[in-house]
């Protein structure tokens, strides 16, 4: 912006590619020797230089730059089409569909690898992207809730993931070198694979661009002027999602291109589409040949694998961050449009007490009903020292977390007007999960204080990040959630590259971010119950603002309140409520989005009757989840959060067809 | 909503009823569990018989404790056991704990073990499982020294818990002598060898001095070709790329192997130029576990010596001559 006419698209491609030639030569000397260019240039014989550098070196630098332009064309499609400037190649389910199918082929029927690892990971990000769009289709592929299905999709398959990995860790360490995005290549199969694939998106971007730029104007205008915009969006987003699978299955998840090269250009001055889909790429391209250069470089003599798609996310984390009060800045797209609303009921407080009953009686179901030793117990047939001493601080504790996430949500549905906003993407949860998984990786075998210590600076930080980002801009709703996004992007790479690591580490990983209440003493859980009890009595009285602040910034300061200052009150409440609650179900748990929209869509219209019914349908689906992920596979324990997920996203995904 | 409807007044009554009752639930709960919490501070302590009942969560003390002659009361993911470690079997009635990052607890203290067996990874259980049984680390890896001294150590520690030195000691010697005896058996003039594992078509673990399968070849007067940097568990994960910079050695590959590997690497043009695999057939064995106990150290020894002698000693590496199974 402020570059003026400095930076140019052009300039900024030429800059990098001047560095992509630089990587390029140093990496090939390292590759070949001394005499790199004698061996580029003769032809493959039997020498292994000669063979690393054409079977291995050769096509990993042709597939990167392949890969990164059709990632950032991808991503300037999907930009488009969801008008939403966060909106990546993955946004849609391609990544985590085509990973759940590979998990599920290796564990179940590992014969189908017979067809090759791409076929089916191909064939599982379209069945996902099949599911968003089957879940969309009645409101037209909306990008509202194009986007909310996708995010909800992504979520469940992602805990599904987790939960396989979690089981079979050792049997599927291998798919998770793919998961992280490995770009390492022995032929030239990827490269003749991908590039018609790249063609052909490229043609079928040009012809669908003027209809696409349509677009820029909003909903009524575009339909007015003739387009079909649900066959429209279908066509977009179907060459997105076409080109985003191909990559994803031959080389595995590669985070940041697809979302940071549009915004980047667009930032540089490629205003237009046709700008940004001649730019995006370009920029795309080179900018994951230069990241994977230079990870080869440094990866020089590492004991551990450095994986390019999953660093490339983490290392493109803080300039995701440095981006986006700049991106909404220049963001032209229309506000999304509200979700329909819901009639309202006449009695909320007899359905909340209602949902209490359910609550009581799910607590008595989990503190009293288990499997032991010989199979089911009757109630009370084995003493309490070897039952309900374990189950009291858990219940305790999954019924606090589901509650301070569910007030977390619906204060954060409430602040930003956004339907898909949730604790979970305003990144404290997934700041604790960095904290919690640098110290796992730093220090092996650390206990659990420090653990939560670790937890909880890990949320601080990110809320110190969240406010130092967001204050200039008196904490606007939206770009606090693409922030927050941004940390949930850095989150989950890291977390793909520890799991591409595969050492034992692996699993105390995995049992501390899977959101399991198993390590909560009864300390812990009465603390949290004590903190969230304050917390919501503090968030009691600021129900009037909630009823305000989602009619608009205007509204609400016509009506007398200073909506700076009631945002940041209310942000630095979320923000304990979702670190205190996260400590003890992880960061994945999903409540936080699910429990406000469950008491929405039961008609809980007020801030006040909507915040009591979340945390209550908040509190006894977390209860429920970490009963059931205790029992199911009894003596292996299913972590509450990855429960929660699955039971709430099944549920979420029900109700979503009827939005 | 319209700007019309804000009057929360009304409301107000209802909701602190609503928030009495939340309140009251969770006192229930608390009230509930606090009283039983208070009663159950007398726990039995330590049983005086000859061999404790004892629960562990890793596999590696596990193999140690059964070739010592003792059955584990319940060990962590014992279906992975079977799949991932194999030798020695699992004695039938061992009963499954759970995770091995999350021992169920409930079970556990239905189990009543008298002791509860871990290693330095998982200290982070100790305070949870401290309230079932007394904890003791028996640790490798999280201890300073060459890691075949500390598997030894660690075996001895073992035989002290169970009060059993001597059984300790006889799988001591076991052991070496298993180690010992594969070493006389090898072919004349081994070359270094080069362990890797696949993960799958691209990369591979290698094994280094610092891990037991290291250690192993180390004992057997073996020489080791990989010689890079390694991880605290003594291995390297790295491209197939990477493996171009071991210039002398043969290689041996460790199952499990990927489904479909054998056919790419058959056209794998990277994988055939290498050369460690130019130099003489590739050797296959057997999966290892190789975080494991002394078993796996002396089934790894009995492996190679195995491959190696039914193996051609040299000629071309590629093709491969025989289609072992693995």
């Amino acid at each position: 912006m402020n570059a003026g006419t400095l930076v140019t698209p052009a300039r900024l491609c030429g800059t990098i590619a001047l560095i992509v030639i630089g990587l390029a030569v140093a990496a090939l000397h390292a590759v070949a020797g001394s005499d790199g260019f004698g061996v580029l240039t003769s032809r493959a014989g039997p020498d292994v230089h000669q063979i690393l550098v054409h079977y291995s070196w050769l096509p990993r630098l042709t597939v990167s730059l392949i890969g990164g332009a059709g990632l950032a064309l991808a991503g300037v499609l999907m930009q488009q089409t969801l008008r939403n400037p966060l909106a990546s190649p993955t946004t849609l389910g391609v990544a985590t569909g085509a990973q759940v199918a590979l998990l599920a082929a290796t564990l179940f029927a590992p014969w189908l690898l017979g067809y090759g690892r791409s076929a089916i990971a191909f064939v599982g990000g379209a069945l996902a992207v099949a599911l968003v769009f089957a879940l969309a289709w009645r409101r037209g592929l909306a990008p509202t809730v194009l986007v909310l299905a996708g995010l909800v999709v992504n979520l469940y398959l992602g805990a599904v993931s987790l939960a396989l990995i979690l089981l079979n860790q050792e049997k599927l360490h291998g798919l998770m070198i793919w998961g992280a995005g490995s770009l390492a290549q022995d032929n030239w199969a990827d490269v003749i694979d991908l590039a018609p694939r790249l063609a052909i998106t490229g043609i079928g971007a040009v012809v669908l661009a003027r209809a696409l730029a349509l677009l820029d104007l909003d909903e009524l205008n575009a339909r007015n002027l003739g387009v079909s915009l649900a066959w429209l969006r279908l066509a977009s987003l179907g060459l997105g999602v076409f080109i985003t699978a191909s990559i994803v299955s031959d080389l595995g998840v590669i985070g940041f291109i697809g979302l940071a090269a549009p915004a980047v250009v667009r930032l540089a001055g490629a205003r237009t589409l046709g700008a940004r889909l001649l730019w995006a790429p370009v920029f795309g391209a080179l900018l994951l040949a230069a990241t994977d250069l230079l990870l080869q470089l440094i990866s020089g003599s590492n004991a551990a694998l450095i994986p390019t798609g999953a660093t490339t996310a983490a290392l493109g984390a803080p300039l995701l961050l440095w981006l986006v009060p700049r991106l909404s800045a220049a963001r032209s797209a229309p506000r999304p449009t509200a979700p329909p609303p819901i009639p309202r009921r006449a009695a909320p407080w007899r359905l909340i007490g209602g949902g209490m009953l359910a609550l009581a009686g799910m607590i008595i179901v989990a503190l009293f009903a288990g499997r032991g030793l010989h199979g089911w117990n009757a109630p009370f047939a084995l003493p309490w020292s070897e039952t309900g001493v374990w189950r009291a601080p858990r219940v305790l504790a999954a019924g606090a977390a589901g509650a301070l996430l569910a007030l977390a949500g619906t204060i954060i549905q409430r602040v930003s007007g956004n339907p898909m906003a949730s604790p979970e993407v305003l990144g404290v949860s997934a700041g604790t999960g960095m904290g919690l998984l640098a110290l796992i990786w730093f220090v092996p075998g650390a206990s659990t204080p420090a653990l939560l210590g670790a937890g909880t600076a890990g949320a601080l930080a990110t809320l110190v990040v969240l406010i130092a980002i967001n204050a200039r801009s008196r904490f606007e709703p939206e770009q606090l959630l693409l922030t927050g996004i941004a940390v949930m992007f850095a989150f989950d790479a890291i977390q793909r590259i520890v799991l591409a690591g595969n050492d034992p580490r692996t699993q105390s990983m995995l049992a501390w971010v899977s959101g399991s209440t198993y390590f909560v003493t009864m300390h812990t859980a009465v603390l949290i119950t004590a903190v969230g009890a304050v917390l919501v009595a503090l968030a009691w009285p600021l129900g009037r603002w909630l009823d305000v602040l989602p009619l608009g910034e205007s509204v609400s300061r016509a009506l007398g309140l200073h909506v700076t200052i009631s945002r940041l009150a209310l942000l630095a409440l979320v923000a304990v409520l979702t670190a205190a609650a996260t400590l003890i179900v992880g960061p994945l748990s999903f409540v936080g989005l699910l429990a406000p929209h469950l008491a929405r869509l039961s008609g809980l219209a007020r801030a006040r009757t909507q915040m009591a019914g979340a945390m209550v349908f908040g509190a006894l689906l977390m209860i429920a989840a970490d009963w059931v992920g205790r029992e199911i596979l009894f003596p292996v324990e299913l972590p509450a959060g990855l429960v929660a997920t699955l039971i709430g996203g099944s549920y979420f995904m029900w109700r979503l067809r009827r939005i | 909503m319209r700007p019309g409807r804000f009057g929360v007044g009304a409301r107000r009554c209802a909701g602190r009823r609503a928030l009495r009752w939340f309140a009251g639930a969770l006192g229930i709960i608390l009230l509930a569990a606090a009283i039983p919490v208070l009663a159950a501070d007398a726990t039995s302590g330590p049983s005086a018989g000859s061999t404790p009942r004892l629960a562990t969560v890793d596999w590696g003390l596990a193999q140690d404790l059964i070739a010592m002659g003792v059955t584990p009361l319940a060990v962590g993911q014992t279906s992975g056991y079977e799949t991932w470690v194999g030798q020695p079997k699992l004695p039938p009635g061992t009963h499954n704990l759970g995770l091995r990052s999350q021992p169920n607890l409930e079970l556990l203290s239905q189990l009543d073990p008298d002791r509860i067996l871990i290693t330095g990874m998982y200290a982070a259980l100790k305070p949870k499982l401290a309230a079932v049984a007394p904890v003791t680390t028996v640790d490798v890896y999280f201890t300073p020294g060459p890691v075949w001294d500390k598997t030894v150590a660690a075996a001895k520690k073992l035989g002290r818990i169970t009060h059993r030195p001597q059984a300790a000691q006889a799988l001591i010697q076991r052991t070496e002598e298993a180690v010992r005896h594969a070493a006389q058996r090898l072919p004349d003039d081994v070359a270094p060898l080069l362990v890797i594992q696949f993960s799958d078509a691209q990369h591979v673990y290698v094994f280094g001095r610092g891990s037991l399968i290291g250690a192993t070849l180390q004992r057997m007067g073996l020489t080791n070709a990989w010689q890079g940097e390694t991880s605290r568990w003594g291995s390297a994960q790295i491209p197939l790329s990477r493996l171009a910079s071991v210039q002398t050695g043969r290689v041996v590959v460790m199952g499990p192997i990927p489904v479909g590997l054998r056919q790419r690497l058959a056209h794998n043009r990277l994988w055939q130029s290498l050369a460690t695999v130019r130099n003489a057939p590739v050797v296959y064995i057997p999966g290892v576990w190789s975080f494991g106990g002394l078993p796996s150290a002396s089934r790894f020894a009995r492996l190679v010596t195995a491959a190696l002698r039914s193996a051609p000693a040299s000629g071309p590496g590629w093709p491969e001559q025989t289609e072992r199974s693995s």
